[in-house]
């Protein structure tokens, strides 16, 4: 029972002899790393309306958007999967389009009730708002989409040259009709990249940790995986206590390489600790103390999932994604030799491998630059140039907007900066406020409540922006800012070195004017040289009056200054 | 002449001394090839750290020497310097530019620890110095509960790791008074019979009576539990047959318990402290309680004398 390679109808097809009900599937090589972030939603979009003609029949199928690939699925009988897979062809070549508004809004629900995982926010941070960073995003681009839009997008990637074909059971059914739009084999799309060096870090909003490293795709890679959970598990949570849940994945990428990441959380109030046992867990890796013991669980565990009845079935659908994008397909003896063969150096190279390209999420509060990760870019290179509008809820803060982009400057910070070029995505709220989001996922609100941008400078923004723009449907008015100042922030306590060094000026001068005022009444009072003698009259008692009164002033500031440095 | 000089009381770690300041790097291996208690390595690693502008050198040196001990070194040196330049003020008197370069330094021997501890898990000094820099990093209360608890997995109750988790449990770094006190008991009361486990007690009753105003100070002393729990130290440090008198931080220890009968008012218990720890006893704690730490060992151990 070996998978078995053959063509119907130019699709090439993977076939494995299966006795249960027949289960097959259709996989194209496209998904959500293949969109945009304007057009994000687009691949789930097209599934969705494919399988829409197919009602609600006793057989179980279904559709997939992955980031790399696309696949339409059922397990019945053969007339059933001839009339399932025959019916996706034809959907494709003639999407029911009525349905399209529909669908929208059923994706749009099934969204409200998605919530990112640990894994999302490392691709966001690592990719950006293009390539392997899309997944991460919500279906920003679904209210944009159009007809047109979809029908491109069907011709483009969903085509004979694009798909593969995989059947479990008894033959490959010979009713099969694969009519499909002529085109060709896409290749995935090359890694962008969000970060300007590795290893780096952000700061989570949690308390877990979480972690990712590229590494060339492998069964030591694999293999390398399991060894990390097992020391994540032992460190964590048998010897410190600190994690419940410890987890570590292996998934290539698509491109020859693949991400290993590996997450885990904390018990209550002990973030910090998980964090630093997690770099010293990191730290063993790189020192190469890899435990043989745990390499030979793993290789024992990888041998007995490869055992039973339902093994070659379950990896058709990972079989025809790596058909489509062209990596070797291994049989399970090639699987078992090589993993065999696997010994703990094998396995050092992919950690210093995993350990060069590192992205970790440390929990709330904490940073990783004391365990020499840099930290991965909350801002801009290079400010936008243009014209500057300040915000009326904090002074500090200027929106920028120029020819070439929108800028955020705030005081005292490095400057945010989304050129029109480099925008992935424009939100506009029918209440005129703006959300735009850079390539490098960079974010800036441009909310005319706030900053007093004119009307015509706001449509050359729009203009410019016109195709990345989605828009949205109106905010609850409690989301809309109201361009009111906010309340001076309190200054922080510890920080009144100002006062003390202007108190004491204050004083000194204070001191200084009395000292001229004394010495002047003494020259104007003092008649024992009238050859020098200087007489009272207005302006010599002005000069003194105004002396004094200068003298009074200095004290009482002062005064004021200091006592407001001892306020708690 | 009464000295606070870690190295003076030893003529080998005087030799050590100038080993490094001659940048002899073999003389430097030799000298700690025969330290084989985790107390005395940790000791003389100390002598090592505190020469000033030895980074250079033993960076070279960690760069070149395959083994741990040179990067060890070279990492205790930087927290040194670190804390050389944050000084030895309170933190609200601390500058920006003084943080900057004390997190610089603990930054550049944290990561190099880090390195050396996941190699030689059993480096007792290298765990030792990343409490320090746990510290002074502020990495939290728990991550530093962890490097002791993975420190003591593999060598238990080193003198100098306690005594950075008593600093890191008192409320100047973020802990409390209970739960200081309730670490010094721990050590008190798990360590072996003739350690310097027992050390931890004192140095907690050390820190918790310096936070106090001058009366509830005195008051404090007088207590009968507190008496109570540094006779037991006593008893199961410096005054049990196990007690190694040869260590080097022996001193360290007769110095802790005669500044602590001193303060309990009982010179005449004092008294063989001050006899053993000799001119050197004027450590750092001597400084909490008197104006001058020397001159205030001097006079205390005169009146001692007396007794």
């Amino acid at each position: 029972m070996t998978i078995q390679r053959s063509e119907v109808d130019g699709v090439p097809a993977l076939f494995v002899e299966h006795a249960g009900p027949m289960i097959a599937g259709l996989t194209f090589r496209v998904g959500q790393a293949d969109e945009t972030l304007a057009g994000r939603g687009i691949t789930h979009l097209a599934e969705h309306l494919v399988l829409h003609g197919h009602g609600l029949t006793d057989y179980h199928y279904n559709g997939s958007t992955g980031a790399i690939v696309t696949t339409f699925h059922m397990q019945g009988g053969e007339e059933d999967i001839v009339a399932f897979l025959n019916g996706v062809c034809a959907a494709l070549q003639a999407l029911p389009l009525d349905r399209l508004e529909t669908e929208r809004q059923v994706l749009r629900a099934e969204e409200n009730g998605r919530r990112g995982g640990a894994a999302e926010a490392l691709a966001l941070w690592r990719y950006g708002a293009r390539t392997y960073g899309l997944p991460a995003y919500d279906e920003l681009g679904l209210p944009r989409i159009t007809r047109d839009d979809l029908q491109r997008w069907v011709q483009t990637w969903f085509t004979r040259q694009n798909a593969a074909l995989w059947v479990a059971g008894e033959r490959i059914p010979a009713a099969l009709k694969l009519v499909l739009p002529e085109g060709v084999r896409r290749p995935v799309p090359a890694p962008s990249s969000a970060l300007r060096g590795t290893p780096a870090y952000f700061v989570g909003e949690g308390t877990h940790v979480a972690y990712d490293g590229i590494v060339r795709r492998g069964r030591a890679a694999s293999a390398f995986a399991g060894v990390l959970e097992r020391e994540l598990y032992r460190g964590l949570r048998q010897e410190d206590g600190n994690s419940y849940n410890v987890a570590a994945s292996y998934d290539p990428r698509g491109d020859g390489q693949a991400t290993i990441a590996a997450f885990a959380d904390s018990v209550p109030d002990r973030h910090d600790a998980v964090l630093g046992g997690f770099i010293d867990v990191l730290a063993k890796m790189r020192a190469g103390r890899i435990e043989a013991a745990d390499l030979d669980a793993v290789k024992a565990q990888a041998e007995d999932a490869m055992r039973g009845p339902m093994v070659e079935v379950a990896r058709l659908p990972g079989q025809a994604a790596d058909l489509l994008v062209g990596a070797a397909l291994e049989s399970l003896d090639e699987i078992r030799a090589e993993l065999r063969a696997l010994t703990v150096a094998d396995l050092h190279p992919v950690a210093l491998e995993m350990l060069g390209t590192g992205l970790l999420q440390t929990p709330r509060g904490r940073d990783a630059e004391w365990a020499g990760f840099e930290p991965a870019p909350l801002w801009s290179e290079r400010p936008i140039e243009g014209q500057r509008f300040r915000s009326r809820q904090d002074g500090k803060i200027s929106v920028v907007v120029g020819p070439h982009g929108v800028g955020l400057d705030q005081e005292g910070r490095p400057p945010v900066a989304i050129p029109f070029d480099q925008c992935a995505v424009a939100l506009a709220f029918p209440d005129g406020g703006r959300q735009l989001i850079g390539f490098d996922s960079l974010t800036i609100r441009l909310e005319p409540t706030v900053f007093p941008v004119p009307p015509q400078v706001l449509a050359q923004v729009d203009a410019a922006l016109a195709p990345v723009t989605v828009p949205q449907p109106p905010r609850d008015p409690g989301q809309i800012p109201t361009g009111k100042p906010l309340p001076k922030a309190a200054r922080p306590a510890g920080d009144r070195t100002g006062l003390l060094v202007g108190g004491v000026i204050a004083l000194v001068l204070s001191v200084v004017a009395l000292c001229c005022s004394g010495l002047w009444s003494w020259v104007v009072a003092d008649n024992s040289d009238p050859a020098n003698d200087v007489p009272l009259d207005a302006t010599t008692l002005g000069i003194n009056i105004v002396g004094y009164a200068l003298a009074v002033g200095l004290a009482v500031v002062g005064v004021v200054l200091l006592r407001r440095r001892n306020r708690k | 002449m009464t000295d606070i000089d870690l190295a003076e009381p030893f003529p080998e770690l005087r030799e050590l001394r100038r080993a490094v300041l001659q940048q002899d790097w073999p003389a430097i291996a030799g000298q700690f090839e025969g330290l084989t208690d985790p107390d005395d390595h940790e000791y003389a690693a100390r002598v090592v750290a505190d020469v000033k502008g030895a980074e250079e050198f033993l960076g070279r040196a960690a760069q070149r020497e395959p083994g741990p001990l040179a990067r060890t070194l070279y990492s205790a040196r930087l927290v040194a310097a670190g804390w050389e330049a944050r000084t030895a003020l309170r933190a609200q008197y601390v500058n920006r530019a003084q943080f900057a370069a004390f997190h610089d330094h603990l930054r550049r021997a944290e990561r190099v620890l880090i390195e050396v501890t996941a190699e030689d898990p059993a480096n007792s000094t290298a765990w030792a110095q990343r409490i320090k820099t746990n510290r002074g990093l502020e990495l939290g209360q728990n991550e530093a509960r962890r490097r002791y608890d993975r420190l003591s997995r593999h060598v238990p109750h080193v003198y100098n790791a306690q005594a950075g988790m008593v600093q890191q449990f008192c409320p100047k770094w973020g802990g409390s008074v209970e739960k200081v006190h309730a670490f010094g008991l721990e050590c008190l009361r798990s360590g072996p019979e003739g350690s310097l486990a027992a050390l931890a007690i004192v140095e907690a009753h050390f820190e918790i009576a310096f936070h106090l105003e001058e009366g509830a100070r005195t008051v404090y002393w007088r207590r009968t539990d507190v008496r109570e729990e540094i006779e037991e130290a006593a008893n199961r440090s410096v005054r049990h047959p196990a007690f190694r008198s040869g260590g080097y931080r022996a001193v360290t220890a007769h110095s802790h318990f005669a500044l602590a009968y001193t303060l309990l008012g009982d010179r005449a218990a004092a008294r063989p402290h001050f006899d053993a720890a000799g001119d050197h006893g004027a450590g750092v704690f001597w400084g909490y309680f008197f104006f001058d730490e020397r001159s205030g060992y001097r006079s205390a151990r005169a009146k001692a004398a007396k007794a």
